[in-house]
């Protein structure tokens, strides 16, 4: 008996230790798909026998932090996340080519350096600003106008009249707090609007010009005034101490009747059960008319040189190109798949918009990535924030802007 | 070989095991991150340019990390203070007479068993949640807002927190060193009439007085190196203008090195403040335990 013991023991230890060479270690930063992306994980090891773990650092914990202890904790992640060009530039030494791997024929969108396909597209992601619509139906107001500053203005401040009809604590959810690590929004996605909005997808005039230090005189001091407007027509409180979960619940409750945010936010936004209908409005804050949400893929999923290259790359190919990665990504994460071959169309709200926009061809790129590390979350951040709490009022917040951004080139 | 030299050979190779780990982890990296902290490194892949004093020039020229110094030194008198205060009060009530004081002591010390991190989130949904919603009820203008989004108020937090947690670990030392005073001496002192508080402070306080130089250093080392209940609590915020410069009203030195080196990705740049951190420190602590020590008797 004693003996059976034994053997099973051996055997078990050993059927571990023959696994542990074959796993697939995936570092990734959307925290708000970590229990979707471990399902699909026991999912692909049940199909092919392969172990898959998945360690999640993002949100309000810092995803670049937890990479790079992982990688120096000497069992470095087979699949790990750049989310744009500051990134592929920290890692690229270790980052495996991808060119002609099976999903690279179904996608636009693939990470490509020198004409070489490195990034598998984690999504397609995009944010506007989110309307509740029964609620500007009630006040009359078309999103199909919102176009324009003026327009903006002029909705918001009859929003702001109608609060108590329409049981609204605040006009816009919006959230700014360097004590709540939420300055993304703010000094990343927000910032990305003066970027990009109104311009052709890789125009680069406007990030060319904030990385040697410069801006564009009238379009930023508008769109100072636009960061002012929907400041000024949110909640102070919400704007300080506000976190993602506190932000959601004034708009799925139905406290706010816009919503800054990503369809990022979709599956946590569908577990509220909000009971009205949801899209997006495009963040149109020059006088003259933009109309276009910003969409980008937010992140690639890279291969890293020295890890088990076969395996990692055998994973990508499964979720691009089987039925279960489909399903997996559509309907389980609630992201919009950046491949042609899916047909699956998302139900969840903010993505099936992200999807209509898409599809429109009214979308603005993504350059906020391509700041120096910590510039848009950090120094302007902190900038957005002391608006946002009336420390200083919309020109101090001009003049500091630009200062910080001078501040780049030095 | 003598055996004294054996002797010798066998202490040595018995202290080896732990020269060798100190040496990994401590003296090595050390030495590293001096090296680093003249280099332009990243933090991966290898040193491309060593570049003397930049990092150094750098740094004060820097208001967050100038501010950050400050609001340290802040946080380390008003903590001192607090922390010591509280523990000695409290370390007097734990060794009086009083009923359940066993269940004081564990009471007082249990805050110390929790991590800093849910410390952190625990209060800052008391300061930033409950606290409000009290203040509100009760119309109480200045606790209807949070204090930790107050750039006047949020160092009052963080004080509040850490003496929570921290006052409980001192008192231990000082009920350890109120025991230890000889019950003789303390009995005498009342045969010839001396009132409770004299008793105190002219035979406890001064026999206590290598209890005071190790307390006072723990409390001035941890305040220094503040790091979890920093991150949790407050992450640095909110932002007020110092030298007419957007920075963090609470981020505390340990917080200033994290970040530069890991979310402005400058690694060199945030190895030479530690630099900095640690001969600060070190001058702090001696100046602290010489001048402690010149207080102590013997009883």
């Amino acid at each position: 008996m004693k003996k059976l013991i034994a053997i099973v023991l051996t055997l078990a230890l050993m059927m571990t230790a023959v696994s542990a060479l074959a796993d697939i270690v995936i570092v990734q930063n959307k925290v708000e798909i970590t229990s979707q992306m471990e399902d699909f994980a026991k999912l692909y090891e049940e199909k092919t026998g392969v172990p898959v773990k998945v360690i999640t650092g993002g949100g309000s914990s810092d995803y670049n932090t937890v990479l790079k202890a992982e990688m120096q904790s000497g069992r470095e992640p087979d699949i790990f996340v750049i989310e744009g060009p500051s990134s592929y530039e920290l890692w690229k030494d270790k980052i495996a080519d991808q060119t002609g791997a099976e999903w690279t024929q179904y996608t636009a969108a693939a990470y490509m350096v020198d004409g070489k396909a490195v990034g598998f597209p984690v999504a397609v992601e995009g944010y506007g600003l989110a309307y509740n619509k029964s609620i500007l139906d009630k006040a009359g107001i078309d999103p199909a106008t919102l176009t324009t500053y003026d327009a903006y203005a002029a909705a918001f401040e009859k929003l702001d009249s109608m609060k108590a009809e329409l049981g609204l604590d605040m006009v816009v959810s919006m959230v700014a707090g360097t004590t709540t690590g939420m300055t993304w929004v703010t000094g990343l996605h927000n910032f990305n609007v003066y970027l990009t909005v109104g311009n052709e997808r890789n125009d680069t005039t406007y990030i060319d010009q904030v990385l040697e230090g410069k801006v564009d005189e009238e379009r930023f001091h508008q769109y100072c005034q636009y960061v002012a407007l929907i400041f000024k027509y949110s909640d102070p409180d919400m704007l300080l101490n506000g976190t993602q979960d506190s932000q959601l619940a004034a708009f799925a409750n139905g406290k706010a009747a816009f919503y800054h945010q990503g369809n990022w936010m979709d599956p946590s936004l569908v577990a509220m059960n909000p009971d009205f209908e949801i899209a997006y409005a495009p963040h149109a804050f020059l006088h003259e008319e933009t109309d276009g949400i910003l969409v980008n893929p937010p992140s690639w999923y890279v291969i890293n040189e020295n890890g088990n290259k076969d395996e990692a790359l055998a994973y990508l190919n499964f979720l691009a190109t089987s039925e279960e990665g489909a399903d997996y990504m559509v309907n389980k994460a609630a992201m919009v798949p950046a491949f042609t071959n899916v047909t699956l169309a998302p139900s969840a709200p903010l993505s099936k918009s992200v999807m209509e926009w898409n599809a429109a061809g009214k979308t603005y790129d993504w350059q906020q990535y391509k700041l120096p590390d910590g510039f848009g979350m950090g120094t302007l951040g902190q900038i957005y924030e002391l608006l946002a709490s009336g420390g200083i009022d919309v020109d101090t917040f001009e003049v500091m802007m630009k200062d910080a951004i001078a501040g780049i080139a030095k | 070989m003598t055996s004294r030299q054996k002797r010798k050979l066998t202490e040595f190779l018995f202290l080896l095991p732990t020269l060798i780990a100190f040496l990994m982890v401590i003296i090595i990296p050390f030495i590293f991150g001096i090296y680093y902290s003249f280099t332009d490194w990243q933090g991966t892949g290898a040193v491309s340019q060593v570049v003397g004093f930049e990092n150094y020039k750098a740094i004060f020229q820097e208001p967050g990390f100038l501010h950050s110094f400050l609001v340290t030194l802040l946080f380390t008198v008003l903590n001192i203070i607090t922390v010591n205060v509280v523990a000695f009060l409290i370390s007097l009530l734990v060794t009086s007479e009083i009923r359940g004081r066993n269940i004081y002591r564990a009471g007082f010390f249990v805050p110390n068993l929790i991590g800093g991190i849910v410390l952190g989130l625990v209060w800052q949904f008391i300061f930033s949640n409950i606290l409000p919603s009290v203040g509100q009820s009760l119309g109480l203008p200045t606790l209807s807002k949070s204090l930790i989004s107050n750039k006047d108020t949020v160092m009052i937090t963080l004080v509040t927190v850490n003496t929570w947690q921290y006052a409980g670990y001192i008192m231990l030392i000082y009920v350890a060193s109120i025991q230890g005073i000889s019950k003789s001496v303390m009995e005498a002192a009342e045969v010839d009439g001396a009132r409770y508080w004299t008793r105190v402070r002219k035979i406890q306080i001064p026999l206590m007085a290598n209890a005071f130089t190790i307390s006072l250093f723990l409390t001035l080392t941890n305040s220094f190196k503040m790091y979890d209940v920093n991150v949790a609590l407050t992450n640095g915020g909110p932002v007020s203008i110092f030298m007419m410069k957007p920075v963090q009203a609470s981020e505390l030195l340990a917080l200033n090195i994290y970040n530069t080196a890991f979310k402005y990705n400058n690694m060199a740049q945030g190895q030479a403040k530690a630099v900095i951190f640690f001969i600060v420190l070190t001058i702090f602590s001696v100046i602290q335990v010489t001048w402690n020590k010149s207080k102590e008797v013997e009883a």
